[in-house]
């Protein structure tokens, strides 16, 4: 075919095309169910030890030269570090006596404990690739036995959830995402509303009564009751309270514990919503 | 060779993609594959546009994560198509022209994106027209300076031949 006569086909191939990619958009919208389509599942199986090479060796050359940069502030760092270890040192005597007298408490009163959850470390090859999703993508997947919904946080607070599997990645929906959401309460007051993302890597604390009292430091907790994050986890600090005579609600804005926006290295909590349901029952 | 060099190429913009987006939060206004398909949309074969901008929309689909598989294959086939066309038509080789149709384009390909995706109500970040327009004034700037940059590196590799100027005789 000579190259005019391609080129005056190709409105016809343009027609091709666009169908093409609109069976695609409705094969892919009726096999969604949290594991990632086959053609996804290929390109990733294949990207991802490529994108994380690559990301490693970027880290690992930029590193070297931020070292010596650092080197610099090592010493006055080291000193605050030495004095940083004695109050952790102080502060974590207090924790374990504490919590011998939990546990004795407990014992005492007869209370059942809460299992421990066993976690899985991951790398986040990329975040926010796109501007319409607030997502990271993390190296581990169906192979690492990561299962849609099960929980992703770091040690200080959760991260989100994962919403797609395939072989070795995973995608997770941040909770700064506008369509996450969180069952969560204020540590102090247990005050129970639900979290729901931001612009600007803030979440936003729904359905609390104006009537309630909410600090601007108040630490927020997960209540367990979504099914998806078991209870206790470290969710966020509340940034600003507004009070709208008008409203029944307050609007309380706030910052997520963990670094959603920055963050490196996360856990995935082993656990699906089956388990938190049989876990409520248990309790 | 050409074809693998293409293939090579959005291969790469998209690895870029994934690299960036991690370090860079700037970087989430910025789609390399689209910038990639206007450059080579512009060498005026629509066939080639079309081939590309499918094969990139369909990577960034992939690699976002987003849930419509799809959508932006469709967005850059139907943008590879028209810029070709446009490029066999018009003279938009100049570099301020370049730069302007991928304003364009990337204007363009937020409206088509965010539609698809209202269409097949799949969630996407936007909350109004006034949001929407703000978002894509901030991806037009941001694969806009992409081209600028991405443009020069692209042209030492594919050096314009005089076939680009054959294919407009064609059609005219």
């Amino acid at each position: 075919m000579s190259t005019n006569t391609a080129q005056h086909k190709a409105p016809l191939l343009l027609g091709l095309l666009l169908l093409l990619q609109v069976l695609l958009m409705s094969w892919n919208a009726r096999t969604q169910a949290g594991d990632q389509s086959v053609l996804r599942a290929w390109v990733m199986a294949v990207i991802t030890p490529v994108a994380k090479g690559t990301g490693w060796t970027i880290d690992r050359v930029t590193g070297f030269f931020d070292g010596f940069a650092e080197l610099r502030h090592a010493r006055d760092e080291n000193v605050q570090l030495k004095i940083e270890i004695e109050r952790l040192t102080q502060e974590r005597d207090e924790a374990v006596e504490k919590a011998a007298v939990k546990n004795n408490l407990e014992a005492e009163l007869g209370l059942r404990l809460l299992p421990r959850f066993r976690s899985l470390a991951a790398s986040v090859i990329s975040r926010n690739i796109a501007v319409w999703f607030r997502r990271l993508t993390i190296d581990r997947g169906s192979m690492d036995g990561i299962k849609k919904d099960m929980p992703v946080l770091t040690s200080s607070g959760i991260v989100g959830r994962v919403i797609e599997v395939g072989p070795n990645s995973s995608f997770v929906q941040l909770i700064t995402d506008r369509y996450a959401g969180v069952g969560a309460m204020l540590q102090q007051s247990r005050e129970m509303g639900e979290i729901r993302g931001q612009e600007n890597s803030r979440c936003e604390m729904k359905a609390v009564a104006a009537s309630v009292d909410v600090q601007v430091g108040d630490k927020i907790i997960t209540t367990g009751l979504d099914g998806i994050y078991p209870k206790g986890l470290p969710v966020g600090t509340v940034e600003s309270v507004e009070n709208d005579a008008n409203a029944p609600w307050k609007k309380i804005l706030v910052k997520p514990s963990a670094p959603v926006d920055r963050v490196e290295h996360v856990f995935v909590l082993l656990i699906e919503p089956k388990d938190l349901k049989a876990l409520e029952a248990f309790k | 060779m050409q074809t693998f060099k293409i293939a090579a190429s959005i291969v790469v913009a998209l690895l870029l993609q994934i690299l960036f987006a991690k370090r860079f939060s700037f970087f989430q206004y910025v789609e390399l594959p689209l910038v990639i398909t206007v450059f080579f949309s512009l060498q005026r074969s629509p066939i080639q546009g079309m081939f590309v901008g499918m094969a990139a929309g369909l990577g960034l689909d992939i690699v976002s994560g987003g849930d419509a598989i799809g959508v932006r294959g469709f967005s850059f086939t139907l943008l590879g198509y028209v810029i070709a066309m446009g490029s066999i038509r018009f003279s938009l080789e100049q570099k301020p022209v370049r730069i302007l149709v991928t304003a364009v384009a990337s204007i363009a390909n937020t409206v088509l994106f965010v539609g698809l995706c209202k269409v097949l109500e799949k969630n996407v970040l936007t909350n109004g027209p006034d949001e929407l327009l703000k978002l894509a004034l901030y991806k037009a700037i941001g694969d806009t300076a992409a081209g600028l940059i991405l443009f020069i590196l692209l042209d030492r590799i594919f050096p314009r031949t005089g076939s680009t100027t054959i294919k407009r005789r064609f059609y005219e």
